[in-house]
């Protein structure tokens, strides 16, 4: 197995573990379309108004399936993303931390302090509230 | 056989994005866009930059397209995919994008033969620690560059949050 | 052998795509996605040069690009989200309020 994968590119170190990865991503792929093809040319093809119906043995749909959401997912989502660029920042500082010290250790509690006046205002503001 | 990678995700990102600026549909375009990402992230895990590869897939993929789905949810799309696409404008700026790309690839076939352009100080997936690397630099020479980040960061959830709130109020 | 060069012209296709999706589209998501697609081309352009230079600052201002980009996605989609209240769809061209 390890000839294999260094026969992609070489005996880089780094690379060589993205090997496995990219395998594991073209079986998934092959898999899900091998599937998928293998079932359109096996199953038998009849379709008829009933069939095709959404619910064949229920209530008629009376309306289109795309649903508008409540403007308060948007508001958590937002909220989600910009804490996510947080935690996107915390990982190196965690990686570094002992090299870095207590100034590393200020530097970051003064950008979550400025990220916790957000989180205080949002919170004061009522979005994170579901009512 | 790096070449050949660099190819292969290259001709994923300049498809799947030429795709997405060409839909009517919004959410076909969305999900154009994550995978576009998606091979950005390659170019990165080839280009021994493990990390950003990793914020590639967690944050734009997972965060910021997600945003994007709610956001078109929360819109009828219906509507719009009946509507004319194309701006009046469309012929000036396919005209002025080739223009563009014609100026690139003569700037870079001139300076393509320079030395300089050839070779890479860091040879393929040669960079142990790329996050530790990240991190040595981020945290002592962009130290000012990162708190303003987090002022920005502030400034877009107040932002929104006022946007929002106002929608939700009316 | 990839060179920087490969990794500016990539760079240079995805921004021009991006540049031609915002001036061509009329729909706003997808004016909003393609200013995405033009971040991201800078990001390989600075991943490339980077590797170039054998210099983590390439890396690092991606980081930042990518911050921005996200504070850009949740204020743009949520100007849109209210603008979408008062308009059935969402053309670029109907938003011309400020326009003289």
């Amino acid at each position: 197995m390890q000839e294999f994968i260094s026969a992609f590119f070489g005996d880089y170190s780094v690379i060589n573990g993205y090997v496995p990865l990219f395998i594991f991503l073209l079986v998934a792929l092959g898999f899900a379309g091998g599937t998928l093809i293998a079932a359109l040319i096996i199953r038998p093809h009849k379709p008829y108004p009933e069939k095709l119906a959404p619910y064949e043995c229920g209530m008629p749909p009376l309306m289109e399936a795309h649903e508008r959401f409540s403007i308060r997912f948007y508001l958590l989502g937002i909220l989600f993303l910009l804490f996510d660029v947080e935690a996107m920042f915390l990982f190196p500082w965690a990686v570094k931390y002992d090299a870095l010290g207590l100034f590393g250790f200020i530097e970051m509690m003064l950008f979550i302090a400025i990220l916790l006046v957000g989180y205080f205002y949002a919170w004061r503001k009522g979005a994170l509230e579901w009512a | 056989m790096e070449l050949l990678f660099f190819y292969m995700f290259s001709a994923g990102i300049i498809g799947a994005s030429l795709l997405m600026v060409t839909r009517a549909n919004v959410i076909h375009a969305a999900l154009l866009l994550v995978l576009t990402f998606f091979f950005m992230s390659g170019i990165f895990i080839l280009a021994g930059a493990e990390f950003l590869a990793v914020v590639q897939v967690l944050l734009y993929a997972g965060g910021i397209m997600v945003l994007y789905l709610f956001s078109i949810m929360l819109m009828n799309v219906e509507v719009s995919v009946r509507l004319r696409q194309y701006h009046r404008q469309s012929f000036f700026a396919v005209a002025a994008s080739l223009i563009l790309i014609f100026e690139v690839w003569t700037v870079l076939g001139r300076g393509g033969s320079y030395p300089a352009f050839k070779g890479f100080s860091w040879q393929l997936g040669a960079t142990p620690g790329n996050v530790e690397a990240l991190g040595s630099v981020l945290y002592t020479k962009y130290l000012f560059p990162f708190e303003v980040a987090s002022i920005l960061l502030l400034a877009a959830m107040i932002g929104a949050i006022v946007l929002a709130k106002r929608t939700i109020d009316r | 052998m990839v060179s920087l060069t490969h990794y500016l012209a990539l760079g240079a296709i995805v921004f021009v795509i991006g540049a031609a999706g915002v001036l061509m589209r009329r729909n706003a998501i997808i004016i909003l996605m393609s200013i995405e697609l033009m971040l991201n081309s800078v990001n390989i352009t600075l991943v490339g040069f980077s590797r170039q230079w054998g210099d983590m600052t390439g890396q690092v201002f991606a980081i930042f690009i990518i911050t921005v980009a996200a504070a850009e996605a949740a204020v743009g989609l949520a100007i849109l989200v209210s603008l979408n209240r008062d308009r059935t769809a969402l053309n670029v061209d109907e938003v011309n309020l400020l326009k003289w």
